[in-house]
């Protein structure tokens, strides 16, 4: 029964609409025409948290939006997923320096995270494979043919 | 114009030291050096001329804090400088909210960031930092934030009423475009009062720069204003040649002209999807991603990125164009003169949009000055100012474009200005690509360690939002002793609380829209 449900989850993932910096550009890059998110089931990006169950932190956090990201990730209802997109939420990425006064290095310090995506930003592509990574995860085996390996 | 300001600044202020400048060195005309006493009567006078004040900011010179306004005006070219030296150990200015709007909030970024009390100020509140952070980040030395300054920081609360309704619009809203957060106070379906908190995004951008070489703070330009990135990028180096005094060959000129015209298209054409999205027509949004794609395809063969560009060098680009590039644009510009038809009937001509949009966010003649909006907004308003005419660099002084204006200043004028502006971009595409001739690239001897000259500069460019001003305080070494990026979202929404005012909830959604915010490049 556990497996239905979970296929059920991983097949139609509700992403919340929550963008911070620039990855969430090509997070609606993503979800438009050309690369069309909606083919694996992720495509109905919900306003509310309340209605969704896969976080795409995309983007920067700083000290001041922290609280905020935890509430949001408080409101969602189990089980839920969390997408690290980009070197920012990753790791604080580009903006990391000695010094540094406002800036939450990795949103993994805050939320547990499942997938993270590098890039600076991540094309849609790299998005894309992040959610087959994250259904993967949730069924326990891959849907789609992997990328070939080539270097 | 500024023989007659010199002359008439002279007959009013006797005592004043006023210096003639170098424009083509400094970017100002004239700098005058103040005293307390002085400043306000300063700021009636270009008050009253019709200059806007462009930007104030703070540097910190560990023996004294200096606060420097730029006066600009829309008419003509004249620029002025004045400053106003502080002691560091208690800095206080009188100032000059009361005389323009925009330093209300420029005033409130230098209090937070310098610890400058402003005399008079009515709200000396935090605006973008917190709390949590215990000393003043932008003075040179670490200055620690006393209690009472902390407790004086963080005593803004919105201003609760009996008969009204406090609403918080974002951080997390779908209409802010990121993580803006506005306090509205409400009168029933009315807003009686709007007020904007920013710096949910603040990525200590200028701090970075002061830390890294002028080469390793290139790529952040791209970060700043993500939709256009390729303005930011221009008006960095360009602002960089103009204080190393690296010449840049013809080829250059042209194809960064090229790019960032492409890139100023795709970040308008996303302002139109976005906005309809906003006002719930989500058909646009999936058009104008379509046609995006196409500019992001021409784009990334060149510059090897979707969206943070970094394409251009002090003293050139990256890498050369190639035919393909060439044809490329030319298809690109044929297939998107024929789609504005297309926009016309989807969103122009659409009863609904043209309901929710005219007659909604009206902003005047006088209000955009003392806001110092710009760009689409300051153009939709009436005022046909564009910094690609004003003050032309690259290879702007040689092409040949209208300048759309609106005659309302309302959301609706705002729409049809960013149209007739992505056509022009296409006509300067055109004309940029006839001009492109072979030739290098780059300059021969790009220097590796950069050695500008000592003093200051403050130079503006267009970008899709409007004018970028970046002032650069060089001090000789290879890093930048201070940058401050006057951006053009934060002017632009600092009108916001008064457009709101009397308006109904669903249409602050319109207002905010129409006036094309990035907030990272507000929060920086």
């Amino acid at each position: 029964m556990n497996k239905v449900l979970d296929l059920a989850r991983a097949n139609s993932l509700w992403p919340v609409t929550f963008g911070l910096a620039c990855c969430a550009i090509e997070m609606m890059s993503a979800a438009m025409a050309r690369f069309d998110i909606d083919r694996f089931g992720a495509g109905v990006f919900r306003p509310s948290p309340r209605q969704a169950d896969l976080m795409i932190v995309s983007g920067t956090v700083t000290k001041k939006m922290a609280p905020v990201v935890l509430t949001l990730y408080d409101q969602m209802p189990s089980p839920k997923w969390v997408i690290a997109m980009g070197n920012c939420a990753i790791s604080g990425g580009p903006f990391v320096f000695e010094g540094q006064y406002n800036l939450i290095e990795g949103v993994d310090k805050l939320i547990p995270v499942d997938v993270y995506v590098p890039g600076c930003p991540p094309r849609p592509e790299g998005l894309l494979e992040g959610f087959l990574k994250l259904q993967e995860k949730i069924t326990g085996k891959r849907r789609f043919p992997g990328p070939v390996e080539r270097w | 114009m500024v023989e007659k300001i010199k002359a008439e600044l002279k007959a009013t202020f006797a005592d004043l030291a006023i210096a003639e400048e170098s424009y083509p060195q400094s970017g100002y005309h004239l700098s005058v050096d103040l005293t307390a006493k002085d400043i306000l009567n300063v700021a009636r006078f270009f008050d009253g001329r019709g200059f806007y004040l462009a930007v104030e900011l703070c540097v910190d010179y560990k023996d004294y804090l200096e606060i420097v306004y730029i006066f600009s005006i829309h008419s003509s070219l004249c620029k002025v400088k004045a400053t106003l030296k502080l002691d560091p150990v208690q800095p206080v200015a009188p100032t000059l909210s009361g005389i323009f709007d925009c330093a209300y909030w420029y005033e409130r970024e230098i209090r937070e960031f310098y610890g400058v009390l402003f005399d008079g100020h009515p709200n000396m509140t935090y605006l973008f930092l917190h709390e949590g952070i215990d000393f003043y980040p932008l003075r040179k030395d670490r200055v620690p934030v006393s209690e009472q300054d902390k407790q004086e920081l963080n005593s803004y609360s919105p201003e609760q009423r009996e008969d009204s309704l406090s609403i918080n619009m974002g951080p997390q809203h779908p209409s802010t475009h990121g993580v803006l957060r506005v306090v509205l106070r409400m009168d029933g379906e009315y807003i009686e009062d709007a007020s904007p908190v920013l710096g949910y995004l603040h990525r200590m951008q200028e701090k970075m720069a002061e830390n890294r070489t002028y080469q390793q703070f290139l790529p952040n330009t791209g970060r700043m204003d993500y939709l256009g990135a390729m303005s930011f990028n221009l008006g960095y180096v360009t602002a960089v040649e103009r204080l190393t005094g690296i010449d840049v060959p013809a080829r250059a000129h042209y194809v960064r002209v090229i790019a960032t015209e492409l890139n100023r298209i795709s970040s308008h054409l996303l302002w139109v999807g976005a906005y309809l999205a906003d006002l719930g027509g989500l058909s646009p949004f999936l058009y104008v991603f379509d046609d995006r794609e196409h500019i992001l395809d021409v784009l990334e063969a060149v510059t090897g990125s979707r969206l943070t560009y970094c394409y251009f060098r002090f003293g050139g680009l990256y890498n050369d164009v190639d035919d393909a590039f060439v044809l490329g644009t030319k298809a690109f510009v044929a297939r998107m003169r024929g789609r504005f038809s297309l926009y016309e009937k989807l969103v122009g001509g659409n009863v609904i949009f043209i309901n929710r949009t005219r007659g909604i966010g009206v902003i005047a003649k006088e209000r955009a000055r003392k806001y110092a909006v710009s760009g689409p907004v300051l153009r939709g308003a009436g005022i046909g100012m564009d910094l690609r005419k004003a003050e032309p660099y690259a290879a702007y002084p040689e092409m040949d474009f209208e300048v759309p204006t609106g005659k309302n200043g309302d959301a609706l004028d705002m729409y049809h200005v960013r149209v007739k502006e992505m056509e022009t971009s296409l006509d300067i595409i055109d004309q940029a690509l006839a001009l492109l001739a072979d030739g290098p690239f780059m300059v021969e001897k790009a220097p590796k360690k950069l050695k500008p000259r000592k003093g200051d500069l403050y130079h503006v460019v267009e970008t899709p939002r409007g004018e970028l001003g970046i002032y650069i305080v060089s001090d000789e070494s290879d890093k930048p002793y201070r940058m401050k990026w006057r951006v053009p979202s934060f002017s632009n929404l600092m009108a916001f609380p008064e457009l709101a005012k009397g308006n109904l909830l669903s249409d602050a959604v319109a207002i905010l829209g129409s006036l094309d915010l990035v907030i990272p490049e507000i929060d920086r």
